[in-house]
């Protein structure tokens, strides 16, 4: 380390009042003082700074990926009555226990969850900081926001509507549309490697039943997991096409399962569970609903 | 007209207007009262009594001009100190002019606070210690004038007191006796230690500061301020003499007992000195005298240094006055909140090796200035 400069009595005034000078200069005349008057005045956090959550009620599906995902287990899902979108379940928030990982805001597969530069949550009753659905309503702050994850156009099955007549498939120009057979179903199915995708949009054109729609969807950081169907546990119940929040699970006839009943005429053909896994969230719901042990989901609790 | 015909005039009217009320009375009275009235009323229209009671008017605006300024002096200093930290400085109390009121809330809390006297202290000099400090420090603005025809000391001839500049350093320096006594009387070791080491601090820094203020004696000619202003209509003393002004400004930074001279009231080593056990408005006397003592400090170098009142006429002369002296005082505020404070045999060192040595030098030098006959 080189020896200080000796001073002589002289810098040692001029010295500390040319810097004292110079902070006046910055913080009088230039600019204003580094401190904040806080309640008067607030600083402007960054966009990425973890506060009160806000949940836009279109936007979120109800799939419960942050209540599974959240470590202090502070959120919890909430059966709602809504005018506008019927019945819907959606998640609360206990403020007093979140510690603001962001999980939640990350896990959420249609980005409906956000957490907002709001940081005064401070209040004299605990109860006043569990926040319900309803309060952490606000349907337009998803669109302000500039989300980091990735968004990308992906076509979407609606396997309802689909007749299996390959035409997707064969206007592809990166082939990846597959037709799959439907075990004991009888009929094709595309399945479509999202990975192979450009988004041409050229099969969406081509099919006759508008069964196939671009729909944005946006990347996860997450490795979903998948449900393993097993055909012979399935008893056709519907449970499961009933809980799944994205529209995945589609219940299709079996031709050749009637049975003849008493009075000579055929019963309804037995159904089964298809998957669409292009829409699949990995909520694992349809695993809870199912009571016959025909889903499984490796790496989610029942 | 000047400051003394102005309130002449104005109590020669009022007693003029009162007279009539009281002659009135008189003759309305029963008789027997007459003579009384008649004699009162004259002695109320002689020119004595209005003279005197001129003068009372006289030191009422001053007064009154100096306090503003005390009001002004501590914003500024905690506002400039607050910057000059980086943070606002006072802001709440008078949010759209600056937090200027913050002053006056400080003072009505002080006004609330009770006054406690220590059980063992000497209660007569606990007493007296801050009369005489802050009536010494008022005296002291008694002969400064703002203007030619602004101030105590002029006269219906507008000459001056003769002497008038003597009478200030006299009045000026009588504060470290009241605060040894203040330290003393306290019967507490801080604010002992704080009086010793203010009569301490006295024998350094007077006798640099009076040679400087000599010499400026030297080069106008007078004690009395009128004529060392008028002395300095060309060129201001600041510039022939600049060794002597900045030794005034250190030795005025002393005087005035601000950082980094303010030993007596170190509040790191001494827990404020010698005003330690000083509670409630006694202690808000101390600190508005001290800003009080700072005016008087940018007045006295603006009066001996930098040409008092002179300056393009488009002011007028007391402005002139007040800004050169506000400067003066922003220059030693910003020293204040940037240096250190100094040790005391570091302050004797600098008194009585540094500055009196330079302090002659200054006196030799406006002794052939004047043998010279450039002023």
């Amino acid at each position: 380390m080189p020896a200080r400069k000796r001073l002589n009595s002289f810098g040692f005034v001029f010295r500390p009042m040319k810097r004292t000078g110079k902070q006046v200069w910055e913080s009088l005349i230039v600019g204003k003082p580094n401190t904040v008057l806080y309640p008067y005045h607030k600083l402007n956090l960054p966009p990425t700074y973890r506060g009160k959550h806000t949940l836009d009620f279109k936007k979120c599906i109800g799939c419960a990926n942050c209540v599974q995902i959240c470590p202090n287990d502070c959120m919890w899902m909430e059966k709602i009555e809504d005018p506008e979108l019927g019945k819907i379940e959606r998640p609360g928030i206990d403020m007093g226990r979140c510690l603001f990982c962001g999980l939640c805001v990350e896990v959420c597969p249609t980005v409906a969850l956000h957490e907002t530069v709001e940081f005064e949550l401070a209040s004299s009753d605990r109860g006043k900081i569990k926040f319900s659905a309803k309060e952490l309503r606000d349907d337009s702050y998803a669109d302000k926001v500039v989300e980091e994850r990735q968004k990308r156009a992906v076509p979407v099955l609606d396997l309802g509507k689909c007749t299996g007549c390959e035409k997707c498939a064969g206007e592809c120009p990166e082939m990846c549309i597959a037709m799959m057979p439907v075990e004991s179903v009888g009929k094709l199915k595309p399945e479509i490697a999202l990975p192979k995708c450009t988004a041409c949009e050229k099969c969406v054109v081509a099919c006759p039943e508008k069964a196939l729609t671009m729909k944005d969807m946006y990347e996860s950081y997450f490795e979903m997991p998948e449900p393993k169907f097993i055909l012979k546990n399935c008893t056709g119940c519907n449970a499961c096409a009933k809980a799944c929040p994205a529209d995945a699970i589609y219940m299709m006839e079996m031709p050749g399962t009637e049975r003849i009943l008493k009075d000579g005429k055929k019963s309804k053909p037995k159904k089964r569970a298809v998957f669409v896994l292009e829409k699949c969230v990995g909520c694992g719901k349809c695993f809870r609903a199912c009571k016959f042990q025909s889903i499984e989901m490796p790496g989610v609790k029942k | 007209m000047n400051l003394f015909t102005f309130s002449y005039g104005i109590i020669h009217w009022l007693v003029d207007l009162i007279n009539h009320l009281w002659y009135w009375l008189g003759d309305v009275l029963p008789w027997q009262f007459g003579d009384f009235f008649d004699a009162v009323g004259e002695f109320a229209a002689s020119d004595g009594h209005i003279t005197v009671m001129a003068i009372l008017v006289e030191v009422l605006i001053i007064v009154i001009i100096a306090l503003v300024n005390v009001l002004n002096f501590i914003w500024i200093d905690r506002k400039f100190m607050g910057r000059m930290f980086d943070f606002y400085g006072p802001y709440y109390v008078g949010y759209r002019i600056g937090g200027w009121l913050q002053n006056l809330a400080d003072g009505i809390k002080l006004f609330v606070k009770e006054i406690i006297t220590p059980a063992k202290a000497d209660k007569l000099g606990f007493l007296l210690g801050p009369i005489i400090f802050v009536g010494s420090s008022f005296l002291a603005l008694s002969t400064i004038p703002l203007g030619r025809d602004f101030g105590i000391s002029t006269n219906a001839s507008g000459a001056g007191v003769p002497g008038s500049a003597l009478i200030a350093f006299a009045f000026f320096a009588i504060a470290p006796f009241s605060i040894l006594i203040c330290g003393w009387s306290s019967n507490n070791k801080y604010t002992l230690i704080g009086g010793l080491r203010s009569a301490a601090q006295m024998m350094s820094y007077e006798i640099p500061m009076l040679l400087t203020v000599a010499s400026v004696f030297l080069m106008a000619g007078s004690f009395n301020f009128m004529e060392i202003v008028d002395a300095q209509h060309d060129v201001w003393f600041a510039i022939p003499l600049f060794l002597g002004f900045v030794i005034f400004l250190i030795c005025l930074v002393a005087e005035v007992e601000i950082q980094p001279f303010d030993l007596p009231e170190a509040e790191a080593e001494l827990v404020e000195g010698w005003t330690t056990e000083y509670c409630g408005m006694r202690f808000g006397l101390f600190m508005m005298t001290s800003y009080l003592r700072g005016y008087i400090g940018g007045a006295l170098a603006t009066a001996l240094f930098l040409g008092g009142w002179h300056g393009p006429a488009l002011i007028p002369d007391p402005i002139w006055f007040l800004i050169k002296a506000y400067i003066v005082f922003v220059i030693i505020e910003w020293m204040r909140w940037s240096v250190p404070r100094v040790r005391v045999d570091q302050l004797l060192n600098i008194g009585w090796k540094r500055l009196m040595p330079l302090a002659m030098l200054n006196l030799l030098i406006a002794a052939s200035l004047k043998t010279l006959g450039w002023f």
